[in-house]
């Protein structure tokens, strides 16, 4: 019977002489880079939590939230969540400027980025930015659809004599 | 060496697997339709919430095995294979979670990334399990690095359901759960929920398929390492002058070798 030891295969072999073969030192090598490569694992969770305690946690403010908290937000960027208010969409030299919407609150928002491929009214979006003014001055649009999934063309598919199958 | 049960089932799920790929990738792209705010982009549903599944599955398998492994009635090297296989194939299929999401998030939010709850709990998913994987590689016994990676398997699985609930403790850019959301009420068109569904079944049989090669792989790993050490110790024991030493084994050592034993 043996004790196992996971240190590698072939590590610590001797040689005619007696003494131990120069491949331990890759066995050491080994041992040392799954030490660093644990080291930098150890880090990136550390990097991860950091990160993630601060900006995950309140990731957006409504904009009913901002607008009652606007005194204390000030000029600081922020990320602002509400719908895209309908009719509200003028696109202009710059961007875009429209309204979003939470709780009947609503903030007129002046955007300096290219919206979002699904950028349209109605729909939930987070923006980048802070207050100026009247205004709310973004720098990145982006959209939070719903986790509702509906056929665009429910009826696309019939019979020849077009009843639904 | 390999049963022939064994060879023939994992060809037969293999096998399976490719055909229920197959099955999704046609519903996937030219029967379901497209959705009414998403458009094309919703095709990717049928696979970045699949392999998104697989991951938990492969890590709550990890998690079984890791506890098998560390209560003693059923402490066996064989857990601790299936622990770091299983662990593996997570890890591949939380890259893959990864990188689909950001594929889907640049179209339809508009960035590749960014740190919410949702996508910051499964990064740190994903760097939890490197991180166990790069414990096995720390050298130790077989028996201390089973029980290391079975204590740190069960720590990083925490981080599961966390991910899973992420969407609803905290505000995310990310949307909620579509079938397990806290209604249970699925909201999602039938074509594309049955092929959601497949989806679903197809790439368990792809994480089955792959668990399967890893874990044979893994106790061939472990028997190479076995033999070899045994050769290793075998020559010291006939060297010059080492005759005369006895190596007592205390019961303790011996049971760790048998536990270090496929």
């Amino acid at each position: 019977m043996v004790q196992s030891v996971s240190g590698g295969m072939g590590s610590d072999q001797p040689t005619d002489s007696g003494k131990p073969k120069a491949r331990m030192l890759p066995s050491k090598r080994r041992s040392r880079r799954a030490w660093v490569a644990l080291g930098i694992v150890v880090f990136a969770i550390g990097f991860l939590l950091y990160k993630g305690l601060g900006n995950s946690l309140v990731y957006f403010r409504t904009a009913a939230g901002a607008v009652r908290d606007r005194a204390q937000l000030g000029s600081t960027t922020f990320r602002l969540e509400g719908v895209v208010v309908p009719g509200s969409i003028h696109t202009t030299n710059t961007g875009v400027d429209f309204a979003v919407e939470s709780s009947n609150v609503s903030v007129q928002v002046h955007d300096t980025a290219n919206p979002p491929e699904l950028f349209q009214p109605n729909i939930p979006v987070v923006l980048v930015g802070h207050f100026s003014g009247n205004y709310f001055l973004s720098n990145q649009i982006m959209v939070k659809h719903s986790a509702n999934y509906v056929a665009a063309h429910p009826n696309r598919v019939a019979t020849v004599n077009g009843k639904k199958l | 060496m390999e049963s022939k049960r064994y060879k023939w089932t994992r060809r037969a799920i293999g096998i399976v697997s490719l055909l229920l790929v197959a099955a999704t990738v046609i519903f996937g792209l030219w029967i379901t339709p497209p959705d009414v705010v998403q458009g094309q982009l919703v095709r990717l549903i049928y696979v970045h919430p699949p392999v998104a599944w697989v991951a938990y599955l492969a890590y709550g398998i990890t998690s079984i095995a890791s506890t098998l492994y560390l209560w003693k009635r059923t402490r066996n090297m064989k857990w601790d294979l299936l622990a770091a296989s299983s662990a593996e194939v997570g890890v591949i299929f939380t890259a893959l979670t990864l990188v689909t999401g950001s594929i889907w998030g640049r179209p339809a939010w508009g960035v590749w990334w960014t740190w919410d709850a949702r996508l910051t709990t499964t990064a740190l998913l994903f760097v939890l399990y490197l991180g166990y994987l790069a414990l096995r590689r720390v050298p130790a016994t077989s028996h201390q690095r089973a029980v290391r990676s079975a204590i740190a398997g069960l720590i990083a699985f925490v981080d599961v359901p966390i991910v899973h609930q992420s969407v609803v403790w905290w505000r995310t850019l990310h949307q909620g759960a579509t079938v397990l959301n806290p209604s249970l009420s699925p909201k999602i068109h039938g074509e594309m929920a049955m092929t959601l569904l497949l989806g679903f079944i197809s790439f368990t049989f792809v994480y089955a398929w792959m668990l399967m090669h890893r874990y044979q792989i893994a106790g061939f790993e472990q028997k190479i390492l076995d033999i070899e050490l045994d050769q290793i110790l075998e020559e010291r024991l006939h060297e010059p002058g080492m005759e005369s030493m006895q190596v007592e084994l205390s019961p303790d050592v011996e049971q760790i070798d048998r536990h270090s034993k496929v």
